[in-house]
């Protein structure tokens, strides 16, 4: 199979339970290798999507396929999938050697097979030396190497991450993501992740798919996930923003007015003259001072926060809208709590998100 | 200075009580070793005759049998019905879980005395009267709790997911059960299982009122030896009973662990 051929298919997936829509018609392509994040807040549906896809909860309607096989009805055991669960899931009555060798031992591999695949296994994630040890024994980040040696040794079709990195601290956690992702791309696994992280969504991910109420609001490179947002949702889920709310005064060819409260400005977006929107542009795109092609509004600052090599400034611009800019500081002086500052953005990065409500 | 003298009165009192609770036992070991009827200290000598008197006691070997059935049996059902009722409530989302789970151990705090008369005439009034039955069934009354409470307990921190876990790995649902939950849940099935046996096997309150001429348990039967015939033969016996359970408690930890039987572990 080559590697740009679909590899996991779901097709039109939707589950309820009860009364809440919990997966709303789910379509979803991931190519052989690719490493693919389900980002959304809780209860999005994600988490569900992976269990869809790992065979553990049956959905109503629609199709998965995985490696070219239709396994919509197939039971989780028979898929050949590898999950990695959030709490780990190891099996407290065995060695780290025997939840290794689990999955291989069900199938019925032959003891010399078993005992190359847990070797190998285990030397990957750097476990070689703890084969013996009882799971009792092991650190949290040690648990989630054996959880990992564990989904990995079976040799699946997709190994599925539910949230497999939230149980551990900030800094393990985020060494794990590097080494997570340089390990499974050495592999040439093709992975899904499930997290309310962005940042991990950004660091581990070839593409994102953020989630919102049971459907992917937008699939994309977490590049251009953060540069170019699909909707307001994907806009305040991934990074931060300055937004102010309007409405369209004149819209042509992809361009629109927009009458605010700071004045008219001009935005991406296609839009009927009228529409209540909201226009936006992330912190580092906002200037001091004026620039040409530009928006502008003027305010008295809040809050300088000091982020190493970026500052962050929140400027209060009246009438109840604010405004959030990222200064490196290379280009001038960065301005203190209760200066009045004017700050401008280009159009070209400024975008128009119909107004909806607050996710 | 304080701390010290209260460590000290602790550490007395510890060994005091220690001795308070294994004496009794010592004695009876003594006694069985007793060369003459009487049991006099200091000791003249040994003896083992008073065990090989035993398998002669009237009645010995169909009340020790049937002890052990309805031990056994009560355990083994105990065991399957007590472990389903507690994942009902440890995990199946049953409505008012709480008041189940005080209910199945409710007996625990019952006395004997009134557990038996209570199940004595509720038998009468529905006309259950066959000896072997009523006792298996007054006895899954003392043993359902044992199970109940240590399966709820043990449930209580047995992550569901690890099932999930070996689905996904190649297991089907039943063999996901057998190779994790049961294995990872041994140590409760043994400790629930070792107090049910006990509790059914040396149980006289409830048994009293149950038992006929024919279908008496062992521990009826060791009270009506006492009051025929008080010499050291009961002592033997005793002591063979007390060696049997350190047998089983010895064996227990070798194979889990008594502090994981106790749930103080990890």
């Amino acid at each position: 199979m080559s590697e740009s051929s679909p590899h996991l298919v779901v097709r039109g997936v939707s589950k309820r339970y009860g009364p809440t829509t919990v997966l709303d018609h789910i379509d979803l392509t991931i190519r052989r290798g690719e490493l693919v994040t389900l980002l959304g807040p809780s209860g999005c549906g994600k988490t569900t999507l992976l269990r869809a896809i790992a065979g553990l909860a049956q959905p109503d309607t629609g199709k998965v396929e995985l490696a070219g096989r239709d396994i919509t009805n197939v039971p989780p055991h028979k898929r050949n999938v590898g999950v990695v669960f959030q709490s780990y899931a190891l099996f407290p009555h065995l060695t780290v050697a025997g939840n290794v060798a689990f999955g291989l031992k069900v199938r019925g591999a032959a003891k010399r097979e078993i005992d190359a695949a847990v070797e190998r296994a285990l030397s990957l994630v750097k476990l070689g030396h703890l084969g013996g040890r009882r799971i009792s024994a092991l650190s949290g980040g040690q648990q989630q190497r054996v959880a990992l040696a564990r989904a990995i040794a079976v040799e699946p079709d997709v190994l599925l991450f539910d949230e497999a990195l939230s149980a551990l601290d900030r800094k393990l956690r985020e060494e794990m993501q590097v080494e997570l992702r340089r390990l499974l791309q050495d592999v040439k696994a093709t992975a899904i992740f499930v997290t309310h992280d962005q940042d991990e969504a950004l660091t581990m991910s070839d593409r994102v798919a953020v989630m919102n109420k049971g459907r992917i609001e937008q699939l994309a490179e977490p590049r251009e996930l953060y540069l170019r947002p699909a909707s307001l949702f994907a806009l305040n889920f991934v990074g931060l923003s300055t937004r102010i709310s309007g409405t369209v005064l004149a819209a042509d060819n992809g361009k629109v007015d927009v009458e605010t409260k700071l004045g008219r400005m001009s935005a991406l977006g296609n839009f009927q003259a009228g529409s209540p929107v909201i226009v936006a542009a992330r912190p580092e795109q906002l200037r001091l001072g004026e620039q040409g092609e530009a928006n502008s509004a003027a305010g008295r600052v809040r809050s300088v926060v000091f982020q190493g090599s970026r500052t962050l400034v929140e400027v209060d611009a009246g009438a109840g809208e604010s405004l959030l800019a990222e200064l490196s500081g290379r280009d001038g002086a960065i301005p203190r709590v209760h200066d009045e500052i004017r700050l401008s953005w280009p159009v070209t990065e400024t975008f128009a998100f119909p107004m909806e409500a607050q996710a | 200075m304080m701390t010290r003298a209260a460590i000290i009165v602790c550490w007395v009192m510890a060994i005091a009580l220690a001795l308070f609770l294994i004496a009794p036992l010592l004695v009876i070991a003594a006694a069985s070793f007793s060369p003459t009827p009487v049991f006099d200290l200091p000791l003249t000598g040994a003896s083992t005759r008073w065990y090989g008197k035993i398998s002669r006691l009237d009645g010995f070997w169909p009340s020790l049998l049937l002890s052990l059935q309805i031990a056994l049996f009560s355990t083994a059902i105990s065991l399957v019905c007590g472990t389903l009722a507690a994942i009902a409530i440890a995990r199946g989302k049953l409505p008012g879980a709480g008041i189940f789970a005080t209910a199945l151990v409710s007996p625990l705090m019952m006395p004997g005395l009134v557990l038996g008369i209570a199940l004595l005439q509720g038998f009468r009034a529905i006309g259950f009267t066959a000896p072997w039955a009523t006792l298996l069934v007054a006895h899954l009354v003392i043993t359902l709790p044992y199970v109940a409470r240590t399966m709820i307990a043990g449930l209580a921190r047995f992550d569901f997911t690890l099932i999930e876990a070996a689905r996904t790995l190649g297991c089907t649902y039943p063999g996901g059960v057998l190779r994790v939950m049961v294995p990872a849940l041994a140590p409760s099935f043994l400790i629930a299982g070792l107090f049910s046996f006990l509790a059914s096997f040396d149980n006289y309150p409830v048994s009293i009122f149950l038992a006929d001429v024919r279908t008496k348990t062992l521990p009826i039967r060791m009270l009506q030896y006492i009051e025929e015939a008080p010499d050291p033969t009961l002592a033997a016996l005793s002591t063979l009973i007390l060696a049997g359970t350190v047998i089983l408690l010895v064996v227990s930890d070798r194979v889990v662990g008594l502090h994981r039987m106790a749930g103080t572990s990890d």
